[in-house]
């Protein structure tokens, strides 16, 4: 056990990504939907969690770089016969040129890197509500170029559709882990633990040498290369994508999920992104009737959404460090409130000694 | 006391940190007024001053935590007046707050091992240099607590074992002994003079309690109202009358009757 104590961390998320995989397995075909949608938004949350959790900056921003791989993945495996077709203003470039399922989502992740690096750099000097409306502001461009501009998708918004479906639960189990590990690395690397203690308190991070505007591009480009291989994912796993599917909603409904989870660790983002995202698929079926058993759930329209904002807004006033308190799950580990008392006895201890 | 380092000083040598002629106002107060102030490596300055005189501003004025409205600010021989504070930071030039600002949610270690790893220094460097400090500063036993739940003198002295583990050659401690018990500022006084011999660095120390700086100061600088009031060795300070009346008043009658 002592031996894997520097990756206990780790463990958790990924077993639970596991879990959710062999679930999903035994489900049948149309369910399994669901569990794989879970799986896709944990990578979604990681690649959120990456920039948010580790900077303590908030980003509405994050879901641009999901549409950018999304986009990227889905038109590099059309097959160039049909793409011709269905994408006549597409640059040539992009149009004569397919790849494979896995080259695809390689470049959706180095794309959704580059996009963050370029739009990082004037931006990751801002923080606070700054930061929060420059990054809504990327998303919005981003949606407006996607619907807009003919040259790199489908024109004025419509489906970018006959993407191969090849996310099943497989891919997208090795994904979520992926991602998993990428953040994991980086928050147990030097540079990640510099960013991690600029969150803390920004004056001590730059007395001791911080440079916290270029940790924060680090891990906002970090975090576009997680969220572009989930957008990468995402694609091949509908088989077709549009501007508004990676805009609003979604942005709302992954903040909501790693809120819940918990921002402040890796552990808070999966488990937020794996109960949010199967509540919330379950409570969209439910609004069309669900059989749950003997009787049939239906839930009127609308009702999906204004749960999950119930959801989140409850999680901010009571639980505002989300369920796993932005910890990670450390198993074999004294609790902390353990610690406190002791430490409160020793210091008690102390006093009288001293005086 | 005092003929270690301090009277070496030959002026010539580009190793100092120097403030020329430094002035920082805020709207209607003239916090700093045309300062000169010397550091060298190897010599423990204490900086004493009333409240408001100046003193953390001076601070944050070299640190780069504040801008100069005029002067210069020189780190062995190179200008650093604007650079920001971080990139200071890696350039040897550590120090600590009034406030003590650990990372309250971080083990006292990993606090430590953060100075040494915000300078550049790997993970086993980092580690290894948190080691020795914790135990140079009688730390160890809350190595794995998180920094919040220490007391606060306890607190600043973590703070300056962060700033030590970045190996400055100059490091600026603002009131670090403030919350320590009367018998660890012994201790604490050893822990300054061991900076200086043992790490060959320069040591700012402001503080109020004049033992202490009476104690471990090469040389004392008196500030008031952001001006150079006096400058002289703990002696020479002790017996200065415009020092007791600017500042000793009350409270260096008590040391004066203390000691003698
Ligand atoms: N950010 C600020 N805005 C306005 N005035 C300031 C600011 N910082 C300091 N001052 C003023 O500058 C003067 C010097 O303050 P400074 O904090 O440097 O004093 P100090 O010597 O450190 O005092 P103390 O012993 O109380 O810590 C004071 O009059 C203070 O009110
Ligand atoms: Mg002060």
């Amino acid at each position: 056990m002592s031996r894997l104590a520097p990756i206990r961390p780790l463990l958790a998320p990924v077993l639970l990504i596991v879990l959710v995989t062999l679930v999903g397995s035994l489900t049948s075909t149309a369910t399994q939907q669901n569990f794989i949608t879970a799986l896709v938004s944990v990578t979604i949350v990681i690649g959120l969690y990456v920039f948010m959790g580790n900077s303590g900056v908030i980003s509405f921003g994050q879901v641009s770089f999901v549409a950018i791989g999304a986009y990227a993945a889905g038109e590099l495996t059309i097959p160039t016969g049909p793409k011709h077709y269905v994408l006549p203003g597409l640059w040539s470039f992009i149009a004569e040129h397919s790849v494979g399922n896995l080259p695809s989502l390689a470049i959706a992740a180095g794309l959704g890197a580059l996009y963050a690096l370029v739009v990082g750099l004037p931006l990751m000097r801002l923080s606070g509500l700054s930061a929060g409306i420059a990054t809504f502001a990327v998303l919005e461009i981003t949606y407006n170029l996607l619907t807009f501009w003919p040259k790199i998708a489908p024109q004025s918004g419509q489906t970018l559709s006959l993407v191969p479906t090849t996310t099943g639960l497989t891919q997208a189990a090795a994904g979520a882990i992926v991602a998993a590990v990428v953040a994991f690395a980086y928050q147990r690397s030097r540079r990640g633990r510099l960013l991690r203690a600029s969150r803390e308190d920004q004056s001590a991070a730059l007395a001791i040498g911080v440079d916290i505007h270029r940790e924060r591009l680090i891990a906002f480009t970090l975090s576009g290369a997680v969220s572009g291989l989930a957008g990468g994912l995402l694609v091949h796993q509908i088989g077709s994508i549009t501007p508004s599917q990676v805009y609003l909603e979604l942005t709302f409904l992954t903040l909501a999920m790693l809120v819940v989870g918990g921002t402040g660790s890796l552990w808070g983002a999966t488990v937020g992104a794996v109960l949010v995202s199967l509540l919330d698929s379950y409570l969209n079926q439910a609004e069309n009737g669900l059989h749950l058993g003997l009787f049939k759930l239906t839930l009127p329209s609308g009702a999906a959404d204004l749960i999950l904002g119930v959801l989140l807004t409850a999680m901010l006033v009571l639980r505002p460090r989300g369920l796993t308190g932005g910890r990670e799950w450390q198993l074999g580990r004294p609790r902390v409130s353990k610690i406190r008392s002791a430490s409160a006895m020793s210091y008690l201890g102390r006093g009288r000694a001293r005086r | 006391m005092g003929t270690s380092g301090a009277s070496r000083d030959g002026g010539s040598s580009g190793a100092r940190l120097r403030a020329t002629d430094v002035a920082r106002a805020f709207k209607g107060v003239q916090a700093l007024e045309g300062l000169n102030f010397e550091l060298g490596r190897h010599e423990v300055v204490g900086l004493i001053g009333p409240n408001g005189a100046g003193k953390t501003t001076l601070i944050n004025v070299i640190t780069g935590f504040d801008r100069p409205t005029a002067g210069a600010i020189e780190l062995d021989g190179v200008d650093v007046t604007g650079w920001p504070a971080s990139r200071r930071a890696r350039a040897g030039l550590a120090r600590t707050f009034q406030q003590g600002r650990v990372f309250g949610e971080l083990t006292v270690q990993e606090n430590v091992e953060l100075g040494a790893l915000g300078v550049g220094a790997g993970a086993h460097q980092a580690r290894a240099r948190a080691d020795e400090l914790l135990s140079i500063m009688q730390l160890a036993d809350h190595a794995k607590l998180p920094a919040s739940l220490l007391a606060h003198g306890e607190q600043r002295k973590v703070a300056v074992a962060r700033a030590l583990a970045s190996r400055p050659r100059y490091v600026l401690m603002d009131e670090p002994a403030a919350g320590l018990f009367e018998s660890d500022i012994s201790a604490f006084a050893e822990v300054i003079r061991s900076v200086r011999d043992g790490y060959d660095a320069g040591v700012l120390i402001v503080d109020h309690n004049m033992a202490l700086i009476m104690a471990v100061s090469d040389r004392i600088e008196v500030l008031d109202q952001g001006r150079s009031l006096a400058s002289g060795t703990p002696e020479e300070i002790r017996r200065n009358i415009d020092v007791a009346a600017a500042y000793l008043g009350a409270s260096g009658v008590t040391a004066e009757r203390e000691r003698g």
